[in-house]
């Protein structure tokens, strides 16, 4: 028997024990589940290891003598001080890095998330398409502003804004729909294909 | 009545096997179903394609997502890396993530079974798993070669062909982002702005939507989404890159084209006198061979490759098997798994839908009957 052939079979067999939940709960789901989790915390393990640990901690500082990096490798360590309740408080200097990270973004998301966006709510209404998007815009900001009660002509007004998000949601829920069918056909793409060969 | 009183009362595991049948049959018997293509993804398709020959011209494709949402980005990845390696685009690699990595290598596999001419180093880099996304996103802005520094087998970037006319930006002018969570986040907040970059992401279904501000504002070129943005994909690279012809909207409604995406197996392959003798003229060890399988009707030559068996196909040879395929518009699985999951995609669809109307319908002929 071909390794190929083996990974396939043991990939097909905990593919038919997780949808065995379908029908219901049983032990084989089950120790497919925990295994899951197991073998992807064992795998990250294995992969954070030889792809980040040996070419960006090991070679540079034990092989090419590059001994600034002890600081950073040091501060990247304080975050398994959270393992411990007397000494957790210092995985919070890595965690201040980080944080710092995002503060140097702060004016260039600004700048993606908001002022483009606005600059492009803000354009002629030339076609019904950049109307909807104004009217909707408008009343969905409006939905939000609760100093003011959502009665009488305002009151419906701002329920246009109700609608678009729901035509939104919609539109969000159809498309997970569509997610997770993607993956059940890839799944059973691999069943059918890779374990069975049935399709050319 | 007491039919709608029975779909109410329907025990969920029926669905489960009628939604799971709608999905195999289709995938075990594949039809042609055209695969309408949207703005999106033919802006993307016509970037990439203009960088087609040109040696100061590269894309970055970058891979960050896990195993778990390879069925929908996989499919992306490969349209995108065929289309590259078809039309000699010069295409970079790299993951910002360890899980990602495995994922580059596979792909590129894939792909460079069916382009064996394809070198690493030459046509195509990966620059495999780099840590700090920021400052690799910066640095590039700069210069590829020293930021990037070795690729993914070791070699140094800077003394490697690809990076002939490659510097920075400037020339490696588009990068792919495929990911099952935000897409493209930081190509659009750090490399947009400051450097010019346009920026394209291939997202799952479930991200599409957050990402449609982003496309409407024109910060991204292109997107992909889900299978369907993979499929549309395909479709193009099939209709254009295979047949060495540039975008055009309007062939894309010429009714000839079917005839190229059809994703069942087309095995019958016909040459014109002169196109026979040039294929044999490419070929003469092989000549004898081919001969042996040649039809002709009403002056058409055809071979029908399918009937050739193993053996021969041994002696024919990688070559010659490949352009028989081509020129009956044969596709590869590899190359339209995406489709053929749309067609499973669409019947699952009809059938979710049937179950909606019928379950509401029975919800309100319920309610009424519990009126009365």
């Amino acid at each position: 028997m071909s390794f190929e052939l083996f990974s396939n079979l043991i990939g097909a067999f905990f593919t038919l024990c997780i949808f065995s939940f379908l029908y219901k709960d049983n032990p084989l789901y089950q120790m497919a589940e925990q295994l899951l989790v197991g073998l992807s915390v064992g795998y990250s393990l294995v992969l954070t290891y030889h792809r980040v640990f040996i070419p960006y901690v090991y070679q540079p500082i034990v092989i090419r003598h590059q001994f600034m990096l002890i600081i950073p490798f040091l501060i990247g360590v304080l975050y398994l001080t959270r393992l411990t309740r007397k000494l957790s408080w210092l995985s919070r200097y890595p965690i201040a890095f980080s944080v710092m990270g995002v503060g140097s973004s702060f004016a260039l998301s600004l700048h993606t998330a908001i002022l483009v966006q606005m600059r492009q709510a803000m354009v002629p209404l030339e076609s019904i398409n950049l109307t909807l998007i104004f009217i909707g815009t408008i009343t969905v900001l409006l939905y939000f502003f609760f100093s003011k009660a959502h009665s009488g002509t305002y009151g419906k007004f701002v329920n246009v804004g109700k609608w678009y998000m729901m035509i939104g949601f919609g539109a969000s829920f159809g498309l997970t729909v569509m997610a997770r069918v993607s993956l059940l056909i890839g799944r059973i793409q691999f069943l059918v294909l890779d374990v069975l060969g049935l399709m050319k | 009545m007491k039919f709608f009183k029975r779909m109410q009362e329907l025990d969920r595991r029926w669905i489960y096997i009628i939604i799971a049948l709608a999905i195999v049959v289709p995938l075990m018997i594949p039809f042609d179903s055209d695969n309408l293509t949207t703005p999106s993804t033919e802006n993307l398709y016509q970037m990439i394609d203009s960088f087609s020959g040109r040696e100061d011209r590269a894309i970055l494709m970058s891979f960050a997502h896990d195993a778990s949402t390879m069925p929908e980005l996989f499919p992306m990845e490969v349209a995108i890396l065929r289309h590259c390696f078809e039309r000699n685009i010069k295409v970079f690699t790299f993951s910002n993530s360890p899980l990602g990595a495995p994922i580059i290598d596979y792909a590129i596999n894939t792909v460079k079974d069916e382009y064996p001419q394809i070198e690493s180093g030459v046509h195509y880099c990966n620059f495999g798993y780099k840590p700090n996304m920021f400052a690799i996103v910066i640095g590039m802005g700069d210069n590829i070669a020293t930021t990037m520094n070795v690729d993914a087998e070791g070699r140094k970037v800077e003394t490697l062909p690809i990076m002939r006319g490659i510097t920075n930006y400037t020339e490696m002018n588009l990068v792919v982002e495929f990911s099952g969570s935000v897409a493209g986040g930081t190509w659009i907040v750090y490399a947009r702005p400051k450097f010019g970059l346009n920026v394209a992401v291939g997202v799952t279904a479930v991200m599409a939507a957050d990402q449609y501000p982003y496309l409407q504002s024109g910060q991204l070129i292109g997107m992909l989404s889900g299978l369907k943005g993979a499929a549309e994909y395909e479709k193009l690279v099939d209709v254009f890159a295979t047949n060495e012809q540039s975008f055009s909207s309007e062939k894309l409604s010429d009714p000839r084209i079917r005839d190229l995406i059809k994703i069942t197996t087309q095995s019958v392959a016909s040459f014109t006198q002169t196109e026979f003798t040039a294929f044999l003229n490419r070929y003469p060890q092989q000549k004898d061979l081919i001969e042996k399988y040649r039809e002709e009707k009403d002056g058409i030559i055809q071979i029908n490759w399918s009937q050739i068996p193993p053996q021969h196909t041994e002696q024919l040879g990688f070559f010659v098997m490949d352009e028989l395929q081509r020129k009956a518009n044969h596709i590869k699985y590899s190359f339209k798994t995406a489709r053929v999951g749309m067609n499973a995609q669409s019947v699952a669809h009809i059938v979710m839908i049937v179950f909606i109307i019928l379950g509401n319908l029975g919800y309100f002929v319920q309610k009424l009957s519990d009126k009365k």
